[in-house]
């Protein structure tokens, strides 16, 4: 029983949720020609690192991520997976606080915004109370539903789209990589990073072909693109630099006659955060997991109700968009860590494990 | 005689037991029975004949024992007791010998195969099952024609005992969900059965669930295709169902009666059928979610008419909404408690009540009736009653959550539900599972 399907899904789905807001924002702030070539650095990083971790993953397998940094000693496994558990945490919040502000800025303005967080955090600690098993299969129901509305959506996006924009393809700056450690390019890693690190939670009883999974990820291509070249090429460079959600306000302008509905950018938005909140699940799911890895006595319920009510709490502390970026800013250095450190110790813990596994 | 002493202390208390003294050859007996279950001319009449041919063959008479019954010990009471309240006849020798139980000819107890009374066919086998176990068996024994037909009975309860037969495809059903649901049974044989929410429980299955386990179908053909895509098929005894495991999502869409349109029609009825069920869970959500929390949605003018067919209606889309789902519910149960001769009455008036005098006594718009007599309609759509029942539930969480939280709540409810839906499984075969021989695949 081969489930890539599922995972592949899942994976997707989880990055697709991430991409449209912030992603186009730090790419546009990050360039002003040539923005491809960023994108495309980043997403052959992303491809590079996905690869490492899978094979390590597959060299430590049937063992998850936990099991084979457990199998170097408890202390080792803490001291290297504590940073990973409060990124999740982390991101956990940020996500919560950011889509929840999108949300009430663009069109629930009367609806107090910590509604809309306890909704969010509601509807994703219910899916991850279920387990995994029911993430994935929701994952796939959730996707079946909503992609009609993505793909119209995307369809329609290019119509006020001017295709002089993409000129000029490359400048200096771009062919130069000279934007690698300025913080826009850094903090657009969270498009990035937030998913791929799923795929080693996953328990041996929800088996899948890593190779499908480094397949699939050319999917995601398109969707960086789309991203960042919807608003240029609708606004342009320098009046697209000035928005908060370049790719929401492009799509807000797209005018269709024919459809009942004055606003696409609704269903649209409304689709990723539904994505949004299988992330969150999966993401509060992991981190329940090791939690409990630890502390070994809590029940699955317990871990993920105590981990929403403090999520919440500090989502509640959070003031303004202003602190969302700041933390963003101050999670990177978790992110670079995460997805860096990460991938390649498992790479070589999976490979230790292997040879002493073919050893025996 | 201590059995026959017990037996008249019986009869006081039950006044269908007889207790009839009749010669075979020259042997005086007893014999014992109910008489609500068997026919007892007839049965007497097959015995004389019997006892005929044994004498005539010169042969002990104790001999039909070994032709017709089985022994029972006289001290055996609880089993002679039993295998009275089965319908069985008892016959006691004078002497001490053992008793003998035989199958009498019973009085006829059920209907004659008929056409089914809850679904309806259009294309197909038109025979439905009955209320007896036997006839059933036979019936899809004669509809699948197979030497891979397995069947297992088993009796269930300790104080009203009921029977019930597991029926499986051998080399297509999936082995260990077999394997749990036998288990299953086996281990909870001792408990009553009385209606399909015990066997919810006996099965192991949550009581709150929301979504039907298995399926009901009284059709064979529908019984037969499920146990070729290898389910299992459960016969009760005095229910004139087949009781389907696993019950999948699919069930709720794909009729293996469509099978019998062409290709391109079952593929178009089985998507009527989605949008069915999704206009029925969301239409509600949608209307209330666009009116009263996120009206700029919608394109000005339809904006406009929406409201204008709302003016002087004094209570917020909610309240509108669930007034007005309530009555339909109301009808819907109505009309199936009313004799058929008094369901054109519920009709019309309610028809009449609903259409006419509602809008224009401006307690509801109008826009509203159409959206909810579409929603009451679609939720039809779907295949048995059953799973009807369940999406006519889901659509009130969605309905909350678009009151409080407009299109958001719409989406989240849409997220919730599909969340149930995946959490569901039953011995290991997820409700959102695709049916295939042997393995199961998810979408």
């Amino acid at each position: 029983m081969d489930k890539s399907m599922q995972v592949i899904v899942v994976y997707l789905l989880t990055h697709i949720g991430l991409i449209f807001f912030m992603y186009p924002t730090d790419i546009i702030e990050c360039l002003e020609t040539g923005h491809w070539s960023a994108i495309l650095l980043g997403f052959a990083i992303h491809v590079a690192l996905l690869a490492v971790y899978l094979k390590g993953l597959q060299f430590g397998a049937p063992n998850n991520v936990i099991d084979i940094y457990k199998r170097f000693g408890r202390w080792f496994a803490i001291v290297f997976l504590f940073p990973v558990a409060l990124y999740f945490a982390v991101v956990i919040v940020i996500t919560i606080r950011a889509y929840s502000e999108i949300v009430t800025l663009v069109f629930l303005d009367n609806t107090p915004l910590w509604a809309i967080m306890a909704l969010l955090l509601a509807v994703s600690s219910l899916v991850a109370v279920y387990g995994v098993e029911t993430i994935f299969r929701t994952g796939i129901l959730v996707a079946l539903l909503f992609s009609p509305a993505l793909l119209l959506v995307f369809s329609l996006s290019f119509q006020n789209a001017d295709w002089r924009y993409m000129l000029p393809l490359i400048d200096q700056r771009a062919a130069s990589f000279s934007y690698v450690f300025r913080e826009p390019f850094l903090l657009s890693f969270f498009a990035f990073t937030g998913g791929f690190l799923f795929l080693g939670f996953i328990p041996p009883r929800i088996p899948y072909k890593p190779r499908k999974v480094l397949l699939a990820s050319a999917a995601l291509l398109p969707m960086f693109m789309l991203s960042v070249y919807v608003p240029l090429l609708t606004f342009g460079q320098s009046a697209a630099s000035l928005l908060q959600f370049p790719f929401i306000t492009a799509v807000d302008t797209v005018n269709v006659s024919w459809l009942m509905f004055d606003r696409i950018t609704l269903f649209f938005l409304l689709s990723l955060v539904g994505f949004v909140m299988i992330y969150i699940s999966l993401v509060m799911w992991k981190t329940a997991l090791m939690i409990r890895s630890v502390v070994t006595i809590m029940s699955p319920i317990v871990t993920i109700l105590l981990l929403t009510a403090s999520v919440f709490l500090a989502c509640l502390y959070i003031p303004n968009w202003h602190a969302v970026e700041r933390i963003l800013w101050w999670n990177t250095l978790l992110r670079l860590y995460v997805m860096l450190v990460i991938p390649f110790v498992t790479l070589v813990l999976g490979f230790r494990l292997h040879r002493k596994g073919a050893a025996h | 005689m201590e059995l026959l002493e017990h037996l008249r202390n019986r009869q006081r208390q039950d006044a269908d037991l007889f207790i009839h003294r009749i010669f075979l050859d020259r042997y005086p007996v007893t014999l014992v029975g109910a008489t609500s279950l068997i026919d007892l001319p007839q049965t007497v009449k097959l015995l004389q004949t019997q006892v005929r041919h044994v004498v005539a063959s010169e042969s002990p008479l104790l001999a039909i024992s070994g032709g017709i019954g089985e022994r029972i010990g006289q001290e055996e009471l609880v089993k002679v007791f039993e295998a009275i309240t089965e319908g069985k006849l008892i016959i006691i020798p004078d002497n001490a010998d053992p008793c003998i139980k035989l199958f009498p000819i019973s009085r006829k107890l059920s209907r004659s195969i008929e056409a089914p009374m809850t679904e309806n066919v259009l294309r197909g086998g038109i025979s439905a099952f009955t209320e007896d176990l036997d006839t059933n068996i036979g019936i899809v024994k004669k509809q699948t024609m197979t030497d891979k037909l397995r069947i297992h009975t088993y009796w269930l309860g300790s104080g009203l005992r009921r029977k019930a037969t597991l029926l499986y495809m051998d080399g297509a059903v999936n082995s260990s969900f077999l394997r749990e649901l036998q288990l299953a049974v086996e281990s909870h044989s001792t408990q009553d059965v009385p209606d399909l929410q015990t066997l919810n429980t006996m099965l192991g299955f949550t009581r709150w669930s929301l979504v039907t386990r298995f399926n009901t179908t009284e059709l064979p053909e529908n019984a037969s295709f499920a146990l070729n895509e290898g389910k299992v098929v459960m016969f009760l005894d005095r229910l004139p169902f087949a009781i389907v495991l696993p019950s999948l999502v699919g069930d709720m869409f794909a009729s293996d009666n469509d099978r019998n349109y062409p290709l391109f029609f079952m593929l178009a009825i089985r998507l009527l059928r989605i949008v069915g069920v999704l206009i029925n869970t969301l239409m509600p959500g949608v209307y209330v979610a666009l009116v009263s929390v996120n009206p700029d949605v919608l394109r000005i003018e339809l904006a406009m008419s929406i409201a204008g067919s709302r003016v002087g209606v004094p209570y917020p889309a909610i309240v509108e909404t669930v007034l007005l789902l309530v009555t339909l519910e109301l009808i819907l149960e109505a009309c199936i408690r009313l004799p058929k001769s008094i369901g054109t009455t519920i009709t019309m008036v309610g028809g009449i009540i609903l259409g006419q005098a509602v809008v224009e006594a401006r307690l509801v718009s109008n826009v509203l009736i159409i959206i909810l007599a579409a929603t009451t309609i679609a939720s039809f759509t779907v295949i048995g009653f059953h799973n009807a029942i369940s999406i006519r539930i889901s659509k009130y969480v969605v309905l909350i959550l678009s009151a409080l939280f407009g299109v958001l709540g719409l989406f989240a409810g849409m997220i919730v539900i599909s969340a149930y839906l995946a959490s569901i499984s039953s011995f290991g075969v997820p409700y959102l599972s695709w049916p295939r021989s042997k393995e199961q695949s998810d979408g």
